[in-house]
């Protein structure tokens, strides 16, 4: 097994998916959370002058998808067909698409930008979740296996069950009419190796 | 072979990194178009996103430009020879999509259809354009260097060099001199376009706008 060793802020966001793939997979790594304050000096280390990263066995791997399909493809985490696959990438990449506009009322809550968050929220946040949860609920619907392709967990199901327990979190409502998605949520967290990480992670936004 | 059918605009657009991975791959395929007033609307309730493009393949869709193309492109082997080059070629696409669709499009929408003395167009670029080319592109610059082969990932043609050389061979027309410091990545998008099946295909594609 290569010595994987995965960094990132000390928060869930973007790099979450990655830590709940390898709890999942039962697969060892080592979880570097980098503080603000030391980032710059880190930063010129990485590919792309971001993070997350990934290092197998010293060679790093940028972009928290590329990263999250790269671990997850190996150990079953990533649809049981190409078809399949293709069908969680489509859903990881629509989940970014609703997250370009969300941010620009998310990011200024969660105080990493400037700006006004009301305004913002009216322009971009119920527009976004609107155009993309809908899509989930009828996904849900249409697999009818309680999870977003196929009949048993994939990557996708991670970042959708995280991303949204994350926003009723600091939303408290905001996502009140997708019962679904919560549902989702819950039978994701369920999963022993899912329930254990989030018992015993480190407590961060 | 399963029958494919690509759904998008009569544009080049998203469409296009698709068109060219079958055409690489000397694949049969559809190349549905639809216009944008007249066949969208009605089309449009029929496909999972809402969006396009959608690929159909043997009467079952896949949203999502990059789902879908590198469902192709591996099928083909077109997307790294291992898994580690394989994540390389989803960063490097994931990073341009970052770049395209962040602040570079603020300036990148304006320039396409930018009219000479422009000055929104001016003062877009100064802003958002060069700042955010300046960012991404020393990137690529770097991956070329180091790869030394020609190509982004490993030693053979992804659809990494086809996404990233379609781009900036739209940008080297549309803004003569933008990317003059960026020697590598210029030539690779010229090279990446000499590959015979690409070049035909550019040949006898239909000619639109963008």
């Amino acid at each position: 097994m290569p010595v994987y060793k995965f960094y990132y802020f000390p928060v869930r966001s973007l790099g979450e998916v990655v830590r709940q793939i390898f709890k999942l997979a039962e697969v060892d790594f080592e979880d570097v959370r980098i503080e603000d304050k030391n980032w710059p000096e880190f930063k010129d280390q990485t590919p792309f002058g971001q993070m997350p990263v990934l290092e197998v066995d010293g060679k790093p791997i940028p972009q928290s998808f590329a990263i999250a399909r790269y671990i997850a493809s190996q150990h079953g985490l990533a649809g049981k067909t190409p078809f399949e696959a293709a069908w969680v990438d489509a859903m990881a990449d629509q989940w970014r698409d609703f997250r370009f506009e969300f941010r620009n009322y998310w990011y200024i809550f969660m105080g990493y930008w400037e700006g006004d968050a009301e305004a913002a929220k009216a322009k971009h946040a119920f527009s976004a979740r609107d155009k993309f949860y809908p899509l989930i609920v009828n996904q849900l619907k249409e697999n009818g296996s309680g999870f977003l392709v196929g009949d048993s967990a994939t990557w996708i199901d991670l970042l959708i069950s995280d991303q949204a327990v994350t926003i009723n979190k600091e939303l408290p409502g905001f996502l009140d009419a997708y019962p679904e998605v919560i549902a989702h949520a819950a039978k994701v967290r369920a999963i022993p190796q899912i329930a254990k990480w989030i018992e015993t992670r480190p407590e961060t936004r | 072979m399963p029958k494919y059918t690509l759904h998008y605009f009569d544009m080049r657009g998203l469409g296009e990194l698709c068109r060219q991975i079958f055409a690489l791959a000397e694949v049969d395929f559809e190349d549905k178009r639809y216009d944008m007033e007249k066949e969208w609307p009605a089309f449009k309730s029929q496909t999972p996103f809402r969006q396009l493009p959608v690929l159909e393949v043997d009467g079952k869709f896949i949203p999502q430009l990059y789902a879908h193309c590198r469902m192709l492109a591996t099928e083909h082997g077109f997307a790294g020879k291992t898994p580690f080059d394989a994540a390389w070629v989803d960063a490097i696409a994931d990073q341009h999509k970052d770049f395209y669709w962040g602040d570079f499009k603020k300036f990148w929408w304006r320039a396409l259809d930018a009219a000479e003395g422009d000055l929104v167009h001016e003062e877009l670029k100064t802003k958002f354009g060069i700042p955010e080319r300046d960012k991404f592109f020393p990137l690529i610059e770097k991956q070329l260097t180091e790869t030394g082969t020609g190509f982004l990932v490993g030693d053979s043609v992804t659809w990494a060099d086809l996404l990233i050389s379609e781009h900036v061979s739209v940008i080297v027309r549309v803004v003569p001199g933008f990317l003059d410091a960026f020697p590598e990545t210029k030539k690779h998008a010229e090279k990446i376009r000499t590959i015979p099946q690409i070049a035909k295909w550019i040949e006898r594609r239909p000619v639109t706008a963008h």
